[in-house]
This record gives C-alpha cells, sequence and structure tokens, in this order.
C-alpha cells in the first residue's frame, strides 16, 4: 500500500516533468521558401533611391549558354551538388530563395546585441562608444533606436537598389537558371526564379555583409562567413552558377559602396553633440518656453542621448521643420495638471492588460528596438503575402526610409521642445518601464511606428486597420510604461503619419504600382 | 515544528519538523525543501513527522542587496540602488506515515528600491508559488556512537500569481515550474552534534515574458524563456541543545546553473541567466518546553559569491506550531 501510493505520486511528476520539456524557441522565421506571387519583368525600370537608375551600376555581359565555359560551370555545379553535405543542405533551407529576410534578422539580431547603454565609470563619468577604438569598453555601437533605423534604412535601400540594377540586367540578358538549361539540375527552391544572371540573392548577401560589416565593426567575421554560406547556398540550390553569383557580388559590392558613402557624410558622427552643444540646446528651451529636461540618472550623464540626430540628413523630407509638431502643453497649464493625474492614475491601477501592453511594445535596451519590431511585422507580411525579392526590398526600403525620417522628425522635436519626462517633474513617480535618455517631447515609440505603420499600410493595404492600431497601441504603451505623456503618443502619432507621407508618394511613382 | 528559509532570488525554504516527544526528537532527522525561484539551492535536513501530525509555520523575512554580480565582475547599480524584498511564508506539512511526509507552502514577497535612485521604477509585490513536496525516509539506522538518516524529497512548484518573471531584479520569482530531487543524508553523534549533506538537482521549465523577442547569445523570436536548470549542494553542522529545546547550526549551500547567459554590462537581469552562488548560514530553532507544538526560529545568510547573483543578506524569523491531526 504504502509502496503504491508512492508509485503513483511519482509517476504524476514524471508526466508534468515531460509534459514541461519541449518548448521550440525559434531564433529565426521558420519558413522554407514559397512561391512568389509576381516576377516583376519590369522591376529594372523602377526607380531607386541612391542610383540614377537600374543600369547605373555595370556588370559585363554573360557568357552564352552555349558556350564552353558556361557548359563547364554547369558540370561543376552538379559535381558540387553531388558531394552537398547535410550542413550544405540546412544552409540552402535556411537562405530560401528570398534572403533578404535572413539578412534583415541578421541586423536585427546586431542591434539586439549591440543595444547596450554604457553605464558609469568607477568615478561617476561615462564613456562613450568610439568608432576608432570598436573594442571599447565600451564596445562601439551603442545600437539604440536613432542608430539601429539608420542602419536598418541603409540595408534596406542599399538592397533595394542593388535589386533594381539586379533585375535590369537580369531581363536584359535573360540567361536561364541552369536548372532550366539542364533538366537533370533539381532546383532546392520554387522555380519561379527562372532568371539567373545576375544573382539576386548575391546581390544580396554582398551587399548587407558591407553594409553590416561598417555599421557593427567588431562583427567582421561573423558576417563574412554569413556571406559565404549565403552564396554557397545560392550555388547549390540549382538556381545560380558561380558566374551568375559573381555579378550579383558586383552589384552588391557597388550599391553598398555608394550607401556607405552617403552614411558618412549624413551628419550621424555628429549626433553625439558635445556638451557645451547639447547645453546649449537646453539653455535655449529654457529661454523660449521656460522648461528643459534633464537627466536624472545616478550618475548623471552629461548629454542626452544623440542631441543633433535631429539634423542629419533626411531620405525624403528636405527639411526636418517642416515636419516639427506644434509645441506641447506648457508645464502646470491645465492640459499638463489633467495628464499628471492621468499618468498617476495609471500608475496606481497598474492593469494586467496595460502591464501587458507597455511591456509588449517596450523593445528597450538589449532587444531590437521599435523600428526592429515593425520590421519584424514586414516580414510576416512579405512571407504571408508571397512577395518576391525585389518587392520586399522595397518594402524594407520603404519602412525604414519613413521610420528614419520619423526618428530624425521626433529628434528635432526632442531637442527643439526639451521637455521634461515624467520622473522629472512629478515628485515620487515610479514607472514600469525605463526612461531613455533624452526629452520627452514627441515619443519616439510614437513616431516611429505610426512611420512604420503607414508604409506597411500602403504597402499592404488589407492590413491598414490593423498596423494603425498596433501603431496606436505602440503609443500608448510609453504612457502606461509612465515614462511619457499623453501628448508625447498622440501629437507623436500624428507626427509619425505626417513624416511617412513624404516617403510614400516617392514610392507611389517610382514605378512600381 | 517546521522551518524554513528563504533566499531572495531563490526562494528556498526549508523545513523540518521536531517531534512532540523527546524521545523521538532525538532519533528523527528530515529535511525538506520546498520551492523555486532565481536559482536554486537546496538546503537539507529535516526531521520527519510522524504518521498523525500535522505543522503549520508563518515565516518573514527581508533580503537586500547593494551589489551583484555581472557574469564574473561584482559591481554596484545606481539605477536600482539598494534593492529590498519583503517575503512571508506561510507553510503546512502533514506526516502521512511516519516515512512520509507532505509539504505545501506559498510566499508572498514585495520588491522595491531604495531612494534615492536613478532608474525611478516600480517595484513588484504578490504570491509567487506553490510548492508542493514528498519526503521520505529510506534510511533510519544506528551505527556505533551516532544514527544515520537517509531521505529524499520531491518537490513541486508552480507560480499561483500572474506576476512577471522578466521584470529583474523586482521579479518575485522566476515564473517556471520547477522539479526538485533532493537527496538528504544526516548523521546525528551522541553528543547532539550532527552532520548533514544534501544534494539537489532542479529541473525548471519556461518562464513567459510579455514581448515575443529577447536576445540570448542570438535571437529569440518567442516571449518563452528557457530557464537553466541547477544543482546544489548542502552541508551543514548543528547541534541540540537544552535537551533538545535549541537547535543551531551553521550551512553553507552552492548552487550552479547547468546552462544559460550571462547579464549583459549595465543591464537588467532576466531568467535566461546562469546562476552561480555560494551562500553562508545561521540558523536556531527554539521549541518551547512548556508550551507544545509552539517553536520560534531565526535564521541569517549571505551570498558571499557568485555569478548573475546579488549579493544578498537575510535575515528571518517564523513561528512553528504543530500537533495531532488525528488518533
Amino acid at each position: 500500500m504504502k509502496n503504491k501510493t508512492i508509485q503513483l505520486l511519482l509517476s504524476g511528476l514524471t508526466l508534468l516533468f515531460l509534459y514541461g520539456c519541449e518548448k521550440e524557441l525559434p531564433n529565426y522565421y521558420k519558413i522554407e521558401g514559397y512561391e512568389f506571387a509576381s516576377t516583376e519583368p519590369d522591376g529594372g525600370n523602377w526607380t531607386p533611391i541612391l542610383i540614377e537608375s537600374g543600369d547605373a551600376i555595370s556588370i559585363p555581359a554573360p557568357d552564352p549558354v552555349n558556350s564552353a565555359s558556361y557548359l563547364q560551370e554547369l558540370e561543376d555545379l552538379k559535381t558540387a551538388m553531388a558531394q552537398m553535405s547535410q550542413a550544405d543542405a540546412n544552409a540552402v533551407t535556411y537562405w530560401t530563395q528570398n534572403p533578404i529576410i535572413r539578412w534583415n534578422e541578421i541586423a536585427l539580431e546586431l542591434i539586439a546585441k549591440y543595444n547596450l547603454i554604457p553605464g558609469p565609470n568607477e568615478d561617476g563619468s561615462y564613456t562613450l562608444p568610439n568608432p576608432a577604438n570598436p573594442n571599447g569598453p565600451p564596445a562601439f555601437p551603442f545600437a539604440h533606436p536613432p542608430y539601429a533605423v539608420r542602419v536598418l534604412a541603409y540595408l534596406s535601400v542599399a538592397q533595394y537598389d542593388g535589386l533594381i540594377s539586379a533585375w535590369h540586367y537580369k531581363y536584359t540578358y535573360d540567361r536561364s537558371a541552369p536548372f532550366i538549361q539542364d533538366e537533370s539540375i533539381v532546383t532546392a527552391y520554387n522555380d519561379n526564379s527562372d532568371i539567373s544572371y545576375p544573382s539576386d540573392g548575391a546581390v544580396i548577401a554582398t551587399a548587407s555583409r558591407k553594409v553590416l560589416t561598417q555599421m557593427f565593426p567588431l562583427e567582421a567575421k561573423y558576417l563574412a562567413e554569413k556571406e559565404t554560406e549565403h552564396l554557397r547556398s545560392l550555388l547549390l540550390s540549382g538556381a545560380h552558377l558561380q558566374s551568375d553569383i559573381e555579378a550579383g557580388k558586383l552589384i552588391g559590392d557597388a550599391i553598398s559602396t555608394i550607401a556607405l558613402a552617403r552614411a558618412a557624410s549624413d551628419g550621424m558622427k555628429n549626433a553625439q553633440a558635445p556638451k557645451a552643444v547639447s547645453d546649449s540646446l537646453a539653455s535655449a528651451a529654457q529661454a523660449r518656453f521656460g522648461w528643459h529636461w534633464v537627466n536624472v540618472e545616478i550618475p548623471k550623464r552629461p548629454v542626452g542621448l544623440t542631441p543633433l540626430f535631429g539634423r542629419v540628413q533626411m531620405w525624403s523630407v528636405e527639411n526636418v521643420e517642416q515636419t516639427r509638431p506644434i509645441p506641447p502643453p506648457a508645464i502646470g497649464s491645465a492640459a499638463y495638471e489633467a495628464d499628471v493625474s492621468q499618468l498617476k492614475s495609471y500608475a496606481d491601477n497598474v492593469t494586467k492588460e496595460r502591464r501587458r501592453i507597455a511591456n509588449f511594445w517596450q523593445d528597450g535596451l538589449g532587444t531590437y528596438t521599435p523600428p526592429g519590431h515593425w520590421n519584424e511585422f514586414a516580414k510576416e507580411f512579405i512571407v504571408k503575402y508571397r512577395l518576391n525579392p525585389l518587392r520586399s526590398a522595397r518594402t524594407f526600403a520603404y519602412l525604414n526610409m519613413a521610420m528614419m525620417d520619423g526618428g530624425i522628425s521626433c529628434w528635432d522635436a526632442k531637442y527643439y521642445y526639451h521637455y521634461p519626462r515624467p520622473i522629472q517633474v512629478i515628485e515620487g513617480f515610479k514607472t514600469i518601464a525605463g526612461t531613455p535618455n533624452f526629452p520627452s517631447y514627441t515619443s519616439g515609440h510614437s513616431v516611429f511606428s505610426a512611420a512604420g505603420a503607414e508604409v506597411l499600410a500602403y504597402i499592404f493595404p488589407q492590413e491598414a486597420s490593423i498596423v494603425r492600431a498596433w501603431a496606436e497601441e505602440a503609443a500608448i504603451s510609453r504612457v502606461y510604461g509612465g515614462i511619457h505623456w499623453t501628448f508625447d503618443a498622440t501629437v507623436g502619432t500624428d507626427q509619425g503619419k505626417d513624416v511617412a507621407e513624404y516617403t510614400i508618394n516617392k514610392a507611389r511613382n517610382d514605378g512600381a504600382d | 515544528m517546521c522551518r524554513i528559509y528563504q533566499v531572495q532570488e531563490q526562494k528556498l525554504l526549508f523545513l523540518t519538523l521536531v517531534p512532540p516527544s523527546k524521545k523521538i526528537a532525538s532519533l528523527l532527522f528530515a529535511a525538506m525543501y520546498l520551492s523555486i525561484s532565481l536559482q536554486a539551492q537546496t538546503p537539507s535536513d529535516a526531521l520527519m513527522m510522524n504518521s498523525k501530525q500535522i505543522c503549520f509555520l508563518l515565516d518573514y523575512n527581508y533580503s537586500s542587496f547593494d551589489n551583484y554580480w555581472e557574469g564574473e565582475l561584482k559591481r554596484e547599480n545606481q539605477t536600482i540602488a539598494m534593492v529590498k524584498r519583503n517575503s512571508i511564508l506561510s507553510m503546512v506539512a502533514v506526516g502521512i506515515l511516519d516515512n512520509l511526509n507532505f509539504y505545501a507552502g506559498v510566499p508572498y514577497i514585495k520588491t522595491e528600491s531604495t531612494h534615492p535612485n536613478g532608474g525611478k521604477f516600480a517595484g513588484a509585490s504578490g504570491f509567487q508559488d506553490l510548492t508542493v513536496a514528498l519526503k521520505y525516509r529510506w534510511l533510519n539506522k544506528q551505527l556505533g556512537n551516532g544514527r544515520l538518516a537517509g531521505l529524499a524529497t520531491i518537490g513541486f512548484s508552480i507560480p499561483v500569481s500572474q506576476y512577471l518573471p522578466d521584470y529583474m531584479p523586482y521579479s518575485i520569482g522566476l515564473g517556471t515550474p520547477e522539479l526538485s530531487y533532493r537527496a538528504i543524508l544526516e548523521c546525528r553523534h551522541n553528543s547532539d552534534w550532527y552532520l548533514r549533506g544534501a544534494g539537489t538537482y532542479l529541473w525548471r521549465g519556461y518562464a513567459k515574458a510579455e514581448r515575443e523577442y529577447y536576445y540570448n547569445n542570438g535571437s529569440y523570436y518567442t516571449p518563452w524563456m528557457d530557464v537553466p536548470s541547477a544543482i546544489t549542494a548542502e552541508a551543514v553542522i548543528g547541534k541540540w541543545l537544552f535537551s533538545d529545546a535549541l537547535q543551531i547550526e551553521l550551512s553553507y549551500l552552492g548552487s550552479r546553473s547547468l546552462s544559460g547567459d550571462d547579464i549583459r554590462p549595465y543591464n537588467p537581469p532576466q531568467p535566461t541567466n546562469k546562476v552561480h552562488m555560494d551562500r553562508v548560514g545561521v540558523f536556531a530553532h527554539y521549541f518551547f518546553p512548556k508550551l507544545k507544538g509552539l517553536g520560534f526560529l531565526a535564521y541569517h545568510n549571505r551570498i558571499v559569491a557568485g555569478r548573475n547573483v546579488p549579493e544578498m543578506n537575510t535575515t528571518g524569523f517564523g513561528a512553528t506550531y504543530f500537533f495531532n491531526y488525528r488518533k
């Protein structure tokens, strides 16, 4: 009897153990490629962002399909495919024939890895990450939201322009893929990528590796390994010959060089202004409005995050002041006092739902940031609507251009109005989210999210109402978190929509619609 | 009588039952480890209640830390300043058979930072995890000038409120189910000194965050966080005094996670962290000779070394009361 009782109890616990044991924790989007909704024969004529047109980058004409060199390449490919290892096969499956998804994920991973704010030194001072000494400490970069959105914008724009160029040459030379030339070759992917010169995947691999290596210099080796694996999987998929890949690499190299040249002179290197400049912005706001934001960390950070990010060159807006929002309520005004009461009420009544919303959208330190979150949504829509690589690149490009412009506009407002955070002015106020090191008005989450949502609503009109609702939830999440005023969120949402319109207008006229 | 220990980040809880009669008391040892949380260690020890006894325990403890180990780097952090944790635990222990006891308990925990601090974060509070456990005595043997007891405990704990584990260092628990398997050996000399050793394997499941993405040496596109399982080892030396009215002991507890990542620089901990710690403690339990069934306990322990763990000091007090629940 005693033994039976014990056996029963033990077996019950064993069942619980087994039940709880297995959970899949995905490190990337588990898709295995898909058939594209369209092939885009006219894509080479679309208007790129950085270059004049698809033929602005030159590549050599391919060898004809009846040439000895071509036939030799076909034989080499068959030999290589016959010797594929399991790791090779896994890589082919992983990369898919829309590898922009994977490079976007790699970018998000590096953003999350480097999104760490430098802590204080022993003496209470702070050391800034320095690209001239990337190992630090602190390591370079600090991939905060302005840094992150800029990484994503340059990455996506280079990818998009590179693919317009690739599409131009695909339909100029019209060289069929090896699996069409030789029926004994079976491609690992769906067979609607039937023109292989140049390889669009190789454009993506090389352009992405180059842009990300510039942005994350300590990851050069990691990124080179990714590029090598990706390029090899392009060959082993049976969809490209080595000459297709080499031509794609040429385009990828050229377009990323052009993108990085713009990045080098866009003003970002001055964004983390010295203390004197930072102090002058606070003084100007004090004189103009009678308030200024103060960092309340211990020890106090001498300069806020990127005070001059608002002066970085925008993609679609000529002058940032065109998009500057109306002033916030004056400190002590009735509207201000009403918001103080609202924030106190949220803080005193943290509901399960408000906490969930605050955390879902927090995307704070150590994560892929709000722009990263919107890239994840874009990725899922791209797969849901089976976009081809060119349209995928276009989606990411306009999404990230609009969000970067949104960020620049938001930062202009932040340091022009220099509005205090709730914890600075409400005595004893406590938050459930971390208060960032920059002024309150307007909310970065709100602007990034509204800008991102507008672009996604334009590209995926079926999703318009849901993405706009998400953007509003992302905006109010900051108020629930206790780190933003209600008007930071509502005005920020309007600002994001306004800024996005400039990029969407550009998109409407690029020839893709 | 029962007893309990709680260490902040790791709720660890431990219960000893002293038999009602001194005659039996001198013969029995038992230990029970209850519950879960951030790290785990396992206290060991304890006495068995006989098949008619039930024991209630109410315990309060206070923990705090100024410094913590970020990986292996010990640091302070003025964003959180000093973090305080107050816990109240209620627990029941039931003698089912003379060699089989059942335990159940749940703590209420409140955390917050002292002022001033740079982060202005709200603390957290709530009921943490329900722990149930069974302890079985498989060995109880007279050996020369002493007596050797061997016990095994199996425990299970699970969150009973919707607290957020991904809100460190204020989270009140790890937010995961936990299974504990524990073996205890205790040797009591006729001089009333005793030595006890215990080892535990703690299987932990997954904690659910309220976000869809986190970084753990790579991207994770899921709210589920794999909480590392752990092993612990404990060594105790103790003595019974005043005809078994007072028990005192010194203990060492070591805990090691079997996987996990380090806290990243100047970043909050998360449930996926690899947590190691070495903790030393003192404990005393007094049984009122004239108030049958009533006992008081007090303890203090401190984490003296670790990895991804706070340098936590804990002080606690409790009362135990037992009686026969059947004839």
